[in-house]
């Protein structure tokens, strides 16, 4: 062998080698689920690493409050959502919502402290109307949220707004010719916010059907066409990221539409997107007419690779999707209850518009967990119950 | 014997300009590069650099493909607003989209909305039929068999009907493949869901199989030319009549291995009928989905052959009514 041609291999091992040692690399832990009868491949994957500090500290529960005492009603003013709880658990909730969405700003976020009672302040209009919703949630929706429930600090997280929600989009002028620019979040942070939102607007705003696969074997013109099929497509993948599971967390991939095939799951994803189409059309779109909004969008400083249109301030109003609430797990906050806490954040009302009981997330959460005793210690679920359940 | 001497290729030859066995009457073209030798190209292949016969299809393919280039290139540019670095970023996203449903089979829809997609897809048609004559016409020049150009034609097929005859089929240019690295990718993904899983269309099934089996072949031919070379063996049609030779023992490696060798002649017809297959195939296989078959994986439970699996659920709910439901009006939201 020549010394050249010993130099070449010599060249491609230690760059072999480089690539092995340089790069970090590391081994996620995780936990599988099997979701379907064996031989298909459908196993959940549940990483550890998804187990970030946003969904693993949880505020502290303040004191409880006398219970008995004069309503809130009779003591303060203007009390319009809360007219079901005491004085003193009216104001010690009204210490948790501070703490859980303006931990920073303080009570003048919302109120003039000169006037408390005074509605001056577009974000107590807008802290009101959300309450509303919170209350709205954990009756009507119960099927949905519960056993974990819903409060202000499932999405805020102590920021006033939540980290994970969607703006539409207002993309620049469509010139006659040429010019076609893709509706993308170039600066996102995640996956989720780059692509198209498009989606979002056909299934989290309005009531489109989700069913682009045939019922029948053969032609039947029946079904949506291939562009319709491109947003069910994205709408559903921007879906499982959002709540942190692929796609045979519902689905067998070998049939997605066959509801017979389905896990347990699917009728509660179904039930979801009516869920947050509820919300974004009855609670945050009238939003804007109460406090348009102006966001600051991703590059403060203008960066090449940013377009023009994605820099400095956006108006509109932040809408929902799974993910304000998920923030990439199956069950928010790994399910810890906090509404139990405060009663004041469940309000009277009977299930929504179109809820059926076997959208239920604790009912089909069972289902779920019979399967997996069903598949015995035989079967792939080594490490257990996903990292929602319990750690 | 021969003792290996570079990294890819055992023997480089270097002598003077080889002007072909034969005179044709084709122009070729000469300037203004020279005829050379290469050592770097001798080391995966002949080490003489030209002389190309590009001809007038030749012109006119590398042209038409050049438009169609240029046309995607600039559409893809203009869509970033023409800031360079974005185009670099975000390349491998970005699409040319066929035009939206609602302009059915129109050839000329708005310029921003398919127009640009239709004609990249003509000039694009063009060169590569342009290219497919000028294969062929040199074959003939070179007194060759035509069995490249029909393996290349069907590329074409499965081109054409993927673009252009399902399209029509269907009423829609929206039906045909954008052209985009990612987006391409998306189209096929999101093809197979929209027809009920495409891994249950047999014409798929045929096309892959005819596909692995190509690199199968390859795999076998190609291992036992190379392990036979130190015999003499890539000289191989010279020796087929004559015993203890590189090309005898290649066939008792096989026929010790499997019972049975394919002949020196023979592997070459296997290997072009499983590549010609395998666009030929998937070609029925495109065309038949949703112009027939509206949902592979029904299709497959209505002649048995995709098994049914047990459900590991108890007591499953009822489907959703409005699941069904699908007649509703498809609304678009201005953005």
């Amino acid at each position: 062998m020549k010394w050249s041609t010993a130099a070449v291999f010599a060249g491609v091992g230690v760059a072999g080698i480089l690539a092995i040692i340089v790069p970090d690399w590391h081994r996620p832990g995780y936990s599988e689920q099997q979701t379907a009868f064996r031989g298909q491949n459908n196993v959940q994957f549940y990483t550890r690493a998804e187990a970030s500090p946003i969904n693993t500290v949880i505020p502290a529960v303040l004191p409880a409050a006398a219970e008995d005492g004069p309503k809130a009603t009779e003591v303060y003013k203007n009390v319009k959502v809360l007219t079901d709880v005491n004085a003193a658990e009216f104001m010690r909730l009204q210490q948790a919502l501070t703490n859980w969405v303006s931990p920073k700003q303080g009570c003048a976020f919302c109120h003039n402290t000169q006037d408390w009672a005074s509605d001056e302040k577009r974000t107590k209009l807008v802290a009101r109307r959300m309450l509303e919703m919170t209350r709205y949630v954990n009756s009507a929706w119960g099927g949905h949220v519960n056993p974990t429930g819903v409060t202000c600090y499932t999405c805020h997280r102590g920021q006033p707004v939540p980290a994970e929600v969607w703006w539409p989009r207002v993309l620049p002028e469509q010139k006659k010719f040429l010019d076609k620019f893709e509706p993308w979040e170039e600066g996102a942070p995640t996956v989720t916010r780059f692509f198209p939102n498009a989606g979002f607007d056909e299934y989290y705003l309005q009531d489109n059907p989700v069913a682009v696969v045939s019922k029948t074997a053969l032609r039947s013109n029946d079904v949506g066409s291939y562009p319709v099929a491109v947003r069910v497509y994205e709408m559903m993948m921007q879906m499982s990221l959002q709540i942190g599971v692929n796609c045979g967390y519902c689905h067998a991939s070998r049939a997605f539409q066959d509801w017979n095939q389905s896990t347990p799951m699917r009728w509660v994803g179904y039930y979801s997107l009516r869920l947050i189409r509820d919300l974004n059309r009855n609670y945050l779109l009238p939003l804007s007419t109460v406090m348009p909004q102006q966001r600051e969008l991703v590059h403060p400083t203008p960066v090449p690779v940013i377009p023009i249109n994605e820099r400095g301030q956006q108006p509109g109003n932040a809408l929902l999707t799974c993910e304000t609430c998920h923030y990439r797990l199956p069950n928010p906050m790994n399910g810890v209850n906090m509404v139990k806490d405060y009663p004041g954040l469940v309000g009277h009302d009977g299930p929504a518009k179109g809820w059926d009981d076997s959208g239920s997330s604790a009912a089909n959460q069972k289902r779920m967990e019979e399967a997996q005793a069903l598949l015995g210690p035989g079967d792939p679920n080594p490490n257990g119950k996903p990292i929602g359940a319990a750690e | 014997m021969a003792r290996f001497h570079t990294l890819y290729t055992a023997i480089v030859l270097e002598g003077p300009i080889e002007r072909g066995l034969h005179p044709t009457p084709l122009p070729r073209i000469r300037g203004p590069l020279p005829i050379i030798h290469s050592r770097l190209f001798g080391r995966i292949g002949e080490t003489q650099i030209g002389p190309i016969r590009l001809g007038y299809d030749g012109l006119l393919s590398v042209f038409c493909g050049f438009i169609a280039i240029e046309i995607i290139g600039l559409n893809m540019w203009a869509s970033v607003g023409w800031n360079p670095l974005r185009f670099i970023k975000l390349l491998p996203f970005l699409a040319l989209d066929p035009p939206p449903a609602r302009y059915g089979l129109q050839i000329f829809p708005p310029l921003h909305e398919g127009g640009w997609w239709l004609m990249a897809g003509f000039f694009l048609t063009a060169a590569i039929f342009a290219w497919w004559f000028r294969l062929y016409r040199l074959a003939r020049a070179d007194e060759l068999g035509t069995h490249i150009p029909w393996c290349f034609a069907s590329a074409i097929w499965l081109y054409l009907v993927l673009g252009f005859i399902r399209p029509i089929l269907m009423g829609s240019w929206s039906e045909a493949v954008p052209f985009g690295i990612v987006p391409h990718l998306n189209w096929t993904a999101t093809f197979s869901v929209r027809y009920g899983n495409l891994f249950y269309n047999p014409f798929h099934m045929l096309s892959i199989t005819f596909l692995y089996g190509s690199a199968v072949l390859f795999g076998m031919h190609g291992g036992t030319i190379l392990a036979v070379t130190k015999f003499g063996g890539d000289r191989e049609t010279h020796e087929i009549a004559h015993r203890g030779t590189a090309a005898e023992r290649a066939s008792l490696f096989w026929r010790w291995t499997m019972g049975f060798n394919a002949s020196y002649e023979s592997i070459h017809r296997w290997a072009w009928w499983f590549a010609t297959l395998t666009t030929l195939t998937g070609g029925i296989g495109i065309l038949i989905t949703g112009t027939v078959v509206d949902d592979w994986y029904l299709w497959g439970v209505k002649h048995g052959f995709a098994p049914q699996y047990p459900s590991i659920y108890r007591d499953l709910p009822p489907e959703p009514k409005e699941a069904i439901d699908v007649k509703k009006p498809f609304i678009v939201v201005p953005r």
